[in-house]
């Protein structure tokens, strides 16, 4: 399986999503919309394993790759947020960003190869940038869950609610780029001879791990703004998109190993 | 309202506090310059993170119940602790940093320099700044000891002390770190190491050189755009990796077909005449027959395509006045070195050394670093980077807690709010 049949399952996962989030309005029970979203992540995932093994080597390695990992995961991170906390247009939210991203790799696609530079070739490889991408889908539904209320403020009725279910996506995408950012350290120690160099991606890894630890501490207070941790969301995930490919544009980045991208 | 410096302190003093460590960092900058590294190596360092571990439980045992020492470990004085240094941290990702130790004059004469932004890491303003969040956080570990503890407390130690660990041990242990870079020729045995400044330095072991082995990708064919050499299509440039004699592909809306392949090829040629001919000898080069048609063109083009070698030339072959075929170097796949390693104390030890995976001899870790790449798959020359940090045990230990934390909160979430 190669780039050129990506189109064709991103059009059945889009359609598979795109219902399922529509019938998340129409529907009281949760069976259909979860497993039209399930279906569409299934369709998504056979393309995934066929790319893996036409590519002989983890899709893991270009920008264009990682997209394809965090076109996979909003879903994902949707329909476990929508099975938890019931929100129905949850859904929809992630069904669209995904799709952006899919628009993106079908437009400007990178360029694919079987190569795998000798330091890339390595069992942490794939851990790494799977957690790392799953916390991104997380981060990235927590982020549409704070343009929500910034937008709808006053039309919510349960902040209080929507305010615990963003907590938990939080926790959830901070334990994840935590583990994302230590098993880079590990493997950075093996492979480049210390676990911590300051490199470009790594500076913008930490202050985008220093963003959500100012999120979670400043929520510890039960006298917070909503509104405040909502906007330091915000900004944190700008953090994070400087961190995952923003960093390509600075003027640090002539320095960074961190570029594997033909 | 309550006025500033009024008790009980909040984010506003936090603030002014935090900005009060950034301004004391700067006028040290100023006064000083970049922190010396080396002036901290063992046993400086040993004794500074002595005192400091000491002093924090001091601090919380005299002054504990101080409403500043109570603040301090607060999230008053957390938030903007980590938001300052959040700040000097995208200076950090923003500005192109130099080596540690780069000398004052070839540093680009202009403010930032004065500030230590081209070095931050070893600048006073981001030195103190991460000693002050370390306070913090060791205070707020001393003061959650003390309360009542519950399960989720478990997840507050890894995460907490974890970070403090891992942190203090790296800060400090930078000072005892020390990495070389070794060159070394096939049969050659070498114990002398190279600073990243230049300087040489013999070492405890020495490490020989047995045999060094390249291997590279299959070879590429891409179509280049014969006045300017860029990769067809522009837009998005495509490439074709050799799969076999015989099999045909479409590149940038040319059909080539593979007609022949000698992995070990030498080349003649002089202005009329060429000839690619299979031969088995070091400097050989990587050849391509390839039959080329695309559609306005009377007859397809057959030739051979090269990626050269130091001995011989690239080989373009020309399909028109616009375009032609060319063979970009191959991509290596995997090198590594055989070596013998042997320790002042008596030890000989056999091994592989490859780029993620390295040797460890006492406390020195051997990593592959690179090789003669003028002479590509040819070198006979290894490079090795040699590091020794004494620290990393500790980080280590932090960094498991954290991983365990990392895992603890995934699982536990966050606390639930009573609503």
């Amino acid at each position: 399986m190669t780039w050129d049949s990506f189109i064709y399952f991103a059009i059945i996962s889009v359609l598979l999503w795109s219902s399922g989030a529509a019938l998340a309005y129409v529907c009281k029970r949760k069976r259909w919309p979860a497993l039209l979203t399930a279906a569409g992540l299934i369709v998504f995932s056979i393309f995934i394993a066929g790319l893996w093994m036409s590519l002989e080597r983890p899709p893991l390695r270009t920008m264009g790759e990682t997209r394809l990992w965090y076109s996979f995961f909003l879903p994902v991170a949707g329909l476990l947020t929508y099975l938890r906390w019931n929100y129905k247009w949850i859904l929809s939210f992630t069904t669209v960003l995904s799709t952006v991203f899919i628009i993106v790799n079908i437009v400007k696609p990178d360029i694919h190869d079987k190569a795998l530079m000798p330091a890339l070739q390595s069992p942490w490889f794939a851990p790494h940038v799977i957690i790392y991408m799953f916390s991104y889908a997380i981060l990235g539904a927590a982020t549409l869950v704070a343009i929500y209320y910034l937008v709808r403020e006053k039309k919510i009725n349960n902040k209080a609610k929507l305010m615990e279910m963003t907590d938990s996506l939080v926790y959830a995408g901070i334990a994840c780029i935590t583990l994302g950012m230590l098993i880079g350290a590990i493997w950075a120690k093996i492979a480049w001879g210390h676990y911590w160099s300051w490199d470009p991606k790594e500076t913008w890894a930490a202050a985008t791990w220093i963003g959500y630890l100012l999120y979670i501490h400043y929520r510890l207070k039960k006298s917070s703004s909503d509104k405040t941790s909502m906007i330091l969301l915000i900004i944190a995930f700008i953090l994070l998109q400087i961190c995952w490919y923003g960093v390509n544009y600075l003027p640090s980045a002539q320095q960074s190993i961190h570029t594997y991208s033909s | 309202m309550k006025k500033i410096w009024e008790h009980p302190w909040g984010y506003a003093e936090g603030f002014v506090v935090a900005a009060g460590v950034l301004l004391a960092g700067i006028l040290l900058q100023l006064a000083a310059g970049n922190i010396e590294t080396a002036l901290f190596a063992s046993p400086v360092n040993t004794i500074i993170g002595a005192l400091f571990i000491a002093g924090l439980p001091g601090v919380h045992f005299l002054f504990g119940k101080k409403r500043v020492t109570r603040w301090l470990s607060s999230v008053y004085a957390t938030i903007p602790a980590l938001a300052t240094l959040l700040l000097l941290a995208m200076i950090l990702g923003l500005i192109p940093q130099f080596a540690a130790g780069t000398p004052a004059e070839q540093l680009p004469s202009h403010p930032f320099t004065s500030l230590g932004w081209y070095r931050m890491t070893t600048s006073w303003p981001f030195v103190l700044l991460c000693f002050y969040n370390l306070t913090i956080l060791g205070l707020t570990i001393l003061r959650r000891s003390i309360r009542k503890q519950t399960w989720r407390d478990i997840g507050f130690y890894l995460n907490h002390l974890g970070l403090f660990i891992a942190l203090l041990g790296g800060i400090l242990g930078s000072a005892d770190m020390e990495r070389l870079t070794m060159t070394i020729q096939e049969g050659q045995v070498e114990w002398r190491g190279s600073l990243q400044t230049g300087e040489i330095k013999e070492l405890p072991l020495a490490i020989q050189l047995d045999t060094f082995m390249i291997e590279e990708y299959e070879p590429k064919l891409v179509i280049v755009e014969n006045e300017t050499g860029k990769m067809l299509p522009a837009s998005r440039p495509e490439s074709y990796m050799f799969e076999g004699v015989g099999k045909t592909t479409q590149l940038a809306g040319v059909t080539l077909t593979i007609t022949d392949y000698l992995p070990h090829a030498a080349i003649f040629r002089d202005s009329t005449f060429m000839n690619v001919v299979p031969m088995m000898m070091e400097g050989a080069t990587t050849a391509l027959k390839v039959k080329v048609n695309k559609p306005g063109l009377a007859q397809p083009v057959e030739g051979w395509v090269s990626n050269g070698s130091y001995l011989f030339p690239h080989i373009f072959l020309q399909i028109d006045d616009e375009t032609s075929v060319a063979m970009p170097v191959q991509e290596v796949k995997k090198y590594s070195s055989h070596v013998t390693v042997f320790t002042e104390s008596g030890i000989t030890k056999e091994a592989v050394i490859e780029v993620n995976k390295p040797l460890q001899v006492e406390d020195w870790m051997i990593y592959q670093y690179s090789y003669d790449d003028t002479k590509g798959k040819y070198s006979n020359t290894s490079v090795f980077e040699l590091v020794r940090d004494p620290w990393v045990k500790g980080v280590y230990t932090g960094i498991i807690m954290l991983l365990a934390g990392a895992l603890f909160l995934f699982i536990a979430g966050p606390k639930k709010k009573a609503s």
